[in-house]
């Protein structure tokens, strides 16, 4: 449980996500260290940096998938997960949990798709039982997310009868269909043969400018196309925080130097 | 040498006569009833066991934030009611035999008249206090067993799907609901029907509160003409068509859960448990 005295809610309402030294352990390990990081409306973020460098800790501490141990995460203004009484913090309810969540898309590294649900089925589960939308409405919006992710013809194929890549789009048209303002991306093409990666990518450039996003990828070919920043990330803090451009022309880091040679070849 | 006495040993088999017998027809009735009613009553009860095992509420939580320096209480903050009660649960009608836990619920709470039993009139018929003691712990025993089961069947469906359903906000109970227990389903079943096959012979000690099951009628039988080899087997042969019949539904009901969810077609249910070969 986060201890100290909260600050202010932030005012500027442009900024959409907010991390004020984040610290999250798992047992010993020390997997966020003082994070702290603004997110401001309709930015596309990358997230970069090794395996266990904390970068999916911190996008699924967004959405409370993850607790935090001490700081605030804000998401338009109103603390996560978390809310403050006489000056401590205590965990929210599950409903109010649920709440927030339902303001926050997130897509998963493993899709996720619900296996016993087809696709339309899939996608129209959360806005008819989370938010009450009738079901008519409900199919009209999702046929309208899965021509926007061009599956408009896979309306009743189930999971297993999608390829990687098509799961995928659907994952992200049902995560759409709550019209969320903020998307995580929880490296969304690492699972994926690479023949299908560029269909995921290509779903998600078009979505960038439309709403915030942060994403956690290798994929550089996208940070340039789409990010307007990119963070690296090493042992649980943010190392680099610049323009794809920076980045790749001129790192400061010797960590990151290293990082992106491997990655680059 | 025994005589083996034949023609009443087909008179006690032979459908058309040994149903003729209503100590047997009745029986027949009860114990697919009884085994029916308590196998659904061990289902939820087995649910609510296997969530309050998962349940993570821990109402005196406060108390070792209020009091982080006393270890007693740091220790009472972690107590969680709900799971001790499901493994308290689990715990006594798994650790203990089902005739005791049947002798004690229909004698015991007889005896001390905490509830009587008395015979339900329902409709055309009358339902023994012995065969409700019989059914309720038939049902409560067959519950902790459930638990484990359906735990597992829980346990067996990926973390993502839960983790998904909460991120499009859905709550614990609606992603329960709609996403994880309908996906445990397919791995509850297999089991499920091997408790059920058990249900269906375990009945038969029911005997011992003398609730009118099929057994019980070939012991009144027994009781006047006194053939027991005769009878026991032909009591026996009952109780293996039975769960033979049960094995062969429980085969067809696997197979529909193993077919793609669009290639099943709508066929009626005795279509479905009698067809031959495949749809």
């Amino acid at each position: 449980m986060a201890s100290l005295a909260a600050p202010k809610t932030t005012v500027d309402t442009d900024v959409v996500v907010k991390f004020d030294k984040v610290n999250k352990y798992f047992a010993d390990l020390h997997v966020l260290q003082d994070v702290s990081l603004e997110v401001r409306k309709n930015e596309v973020v990358v997230l970069i940096g090794p395996s266990g460098s904390g970068k999916s800790t911190l996008l699924r501490s967004i959405n409370h998938l993850e607790t935090i141990n001490s700081g605030y995460i804000y998401v338009y203004g109103r603390m996560i997960g978390y809310y403050e009484k006489n000056g401590e913090l205590h965990e929210e309810s599950e409903k109010n949990i649920a709440r927030q969540r339902a303001e926050i898309g997130m897509v998963f590294q493993r899709f996720n798709l619900f296996p016993h649900l087809n696709a339309i089925e899939n996608i129209i589960e959360a806005p008819m039982n989370v938010r009450h939308t009738p079901r008519p409405q409900a199919i009209a919006d999702a046929e309208r997310l899965l021509a926007r992710v061009g599956l408009a013809d896979k309306r009743n194929h189930y999971p297993r009868q999608l390829s990687g890549g098509q799961q995928q789009r659907v994952a992200i048209a049902r995560a759409l269909a709550m019209k969320p303002g903020l998307m995580l991306f929880d490296e969304p093409t690492s699972a994926l043969d690479p023949e299908m990666i560029g269909e995921v990518l290509d779903v998600m450039k078009e979505l960038a400018g439309e709403m915030t996003m942060l994403v956690v990828s290798h994929e550089m070919g996208f940070a340039r196309a789409a990010a307007d920043r990119i963070l690296f990330m090493d042992e649980g803090k943010i190392i680099e925080d610049t323009t794809p451009d920076e980045l790749f022309t001129n790192p400061r880091e010797e960590r990151t130097k290293a990082f992106l040679s491997k990655i680059l070849h | 040498m025994y005589h083996f006495d034949w023609p009443l040993f087909w008179k006690y088999l032979w459908p058309g006569t040994a149903l003729a017998n209503p100590l047997i027809r009745n029986g027949l009735i009860v114990t697919i009833a009884v085994s029916v009613i308590a196998q659904a009553l061990g289902v939820v009860l087995g649910l609510f066991a296997a969530l309050g095992k998962m349940s993570k509420f821990t109402p005196l939580r406060w108390l070792g934030d209020a009091y982080p320096g006393v270890p007693i209480l740091v220790e009472i903050s972690t107590f969680n009611p709900i799971r001790w009660l499901a493994d308290a649960y689990i715990w006594y009608f798994r650790g203990t035999p089902l005739l005791v836990q049947m002798s004690l619920l229909f004698f015991g709470l007889g005896v001390t008249h905490i509830y009587d039993f008395p015979d339900i009139h329902f409709w055309f018929m009358t339902i023994s206090g012995a065969i409700q003691a019989g059914t309720l712990a038939l049902g409560v025993n067959e519950g902790a067993y459930m638990a484990e089961i359906v735990r597992a069947g829980i346990e067996a469906i990926d973390v993502g799907q839960m983790e998904a359903a909460k991120s499009l906000g859905m709550s614990f109970a609606q992603a329960m609901r709609r996403i994880v227990l309908p996906q445990a389903l397919k791995v509850i079943i297999p089991p499920l029907g091997n408790e059920f096959n058990n249900m269906m012979k375990t009945t038969s000690i029911m005997v011992v509160i003398s609730a009118a099951d099929l057994f019980y009628g070939y012991t009144q039988v027994n009781a006047t003409i006194f053939k027991p080899f005769e009878l026991f087997i032909d009591a026996s042969l009952y109780y293996l068509a039975l769960t033979t019949v049960w094995t062969y539904i429980q085969a067809r009901i696997e197979a529909g859960l193993g077919e793609r969810k669009t290639e099943i077609k709508t066929v009626g249910m005795f279509q479905r448990v009698f067809a031959k070969g495949g749809h």
